[in-house]
């Protein structure tokens, strides 16, 4: 009797409590700030706080997912009054400087460990981003873009807050590659977000 | 699933909603373009000459027709700001101009651009005839320009000569406003240090 009852104690235990195994496929949905580099930070040196992302993945073995991520940041700046020569030209006045970057990767995370709520994974993503550059000076805008080959690489946690949601921190780098219109642009992006299991 | 791809849209939507703007004040538009002759040797010469109106470029002019000038006291006002800065430089003012080293001829005009939609669809997205609303819609704006060019001219030319331009132009606010007018003359003198004359 006492073998049985203290079975069935440990079997309401094991069945209450929360286990976590293989993450699923999921959407999540996140928050980007961002930090350019390189010929970017040169252009524009402030902080991007306008970033959005949206990713899909797909579990393709216990620890390994495969999708796509398709994101939109905006980096801006008002340069003061400042004078730019080029030879025996000089042009004096205000400067706003935007750059929009879109990236649209296909994407592979791998899973340090999934058995439990914290996993941490490393990924790496391949594809295209649109960047758009313009600068608006008197009543004129100056305007480039280009659609340039990108790779990303990602670190970043899954925080597993119930059977179906999870919390998505990641630090990414993106380097979208040098093309006739552009030079090469890359940046660090902080997400946080929601992902939830499909 | 449509939960998410309307977060995400929805965070789209707040991007765009609070994309960066661009110049809040008419100053912010302001611009002074300078220009110069660089193998012209300004520290060898020190007399200038320059007329007691500025003309008002119409554009419609008919041969025989008296041009309009810059109405007073703005006309006086400009003059004397140039005369300061060119005093400033160490040149010395002669009042013929056959007996100066430079004449500067100072001109002004404005531009007056008209936005018109006369496409129906106004009255349903007016975003897409510039946040207009009804049809037509119509908007318009007037840039000010002040153009001043030094000319050489005598028995080592064969033509007059322009050796250096120096334009200001900015958004009219419907009052005249000698602040960024005369701004805008002093960063055309000290944007050409090489006017300076000994």
């Amino acid at each position: 009797m006492k073998k049985i009852l203290f079975l069935l104690i440990v079997c309401s235990l094991l069945i209450s409590s929360k286990s976590y195994g293989q993450q699923d496929s999921y959407i999540s949905v996140q928050y980007a700030v961002s930090f350019g580099t390189g010929d970017l930070s040169d252009y524009i040196s402030k902080t991007s706080w306008r970033g959005a992302l949206m990713e899909y993945r797909g579990a393709v073995r216990s620890n390994v997912l495969v999708g796509f991520d398709v994101g939109w940041n905006v980096f801006y700046e008002r340069k003061d009054y400042d004078t730019y020569t080029i030879e025996t030209q000089s042009l004096s006045g205000v400067q706003y400087r935007y750059q929009n970057e879109v990236p649209l990767l296909a994407s592979i995370d791998y899973l340090i460990s999934s058995g439990n709520a914290l996993k941490p994974y490393i990924g790496f993503g391949l594809g295209t981003i649109y960047s758009e550059r313009a600068t608006d000076m008197n009543l004129y805008r100056w305007r480039e873009k280009s659609w340039q080959f990108a790779l990303k690489g990602e670190v970043g946690l899954l925080y597993e807050m119930n059977y179906s949601t999870n919390v998505k921190f990641a630090a990414k780098y993106y380097n979208a590659f040098k093309t006739e219109t552009l030079d090469t642009q890359g940046y660090f992006s902080l997400s946080l977000g929601m992902a939830w299991d499909l | 699933m449509k939960t998410k791809i309307l977060l995400f849209l929805g965070m789209i939507v707040a991007l765009g909603a609070c994309y960066p703007g661009g110049a809040d004040y008419y100053s912010d538009i302001d611009v002074t373009y300078t220009n110069y002759e660089e193998d012209f040797d300004f520290a060898s010469l020190n007399t200038y000459s320059i007329p007691d109106s500025i003309v008002k470029v119409e554009g419609d002019l008919a041969e025989g027709e008296d041009p309009e000038f810059v109405k007073e006291p703005y006309n006086t006002q400009m003059l004397t700001r140039i005369r300061s800065n060119m005093d400033a430089l160490g040149w010395t003012r002669v009042e013929n101009p056959e007996e100066a080293d430079l004449v500067l001829f100072p001109a002004a005009w404005t531009n007056t651009t008209i936005y018109y939609w006369y496409d129906y669809w106004c009255w349903y997205y007016p975003y897409y005839c510039g946040w207009g609303w009804g049809y037509p819609s119509v908007s318009s704006y007037t840039t000010g320009t002040l153009v001043m060019t030094l000319i050489a001219d005598g028995e080592d030319y064969i033509d007059p000569t322009r050796v250096w331009t120096g334009a200001i132009n900015g958004l009219l606010s419907g009052s005249y406003n000698s602040t960024r007018v005369n701004n805008a003359i002093d960063q055309a003198f000290t944007q050409s240090p090489y006017l300076k004359t000994n």
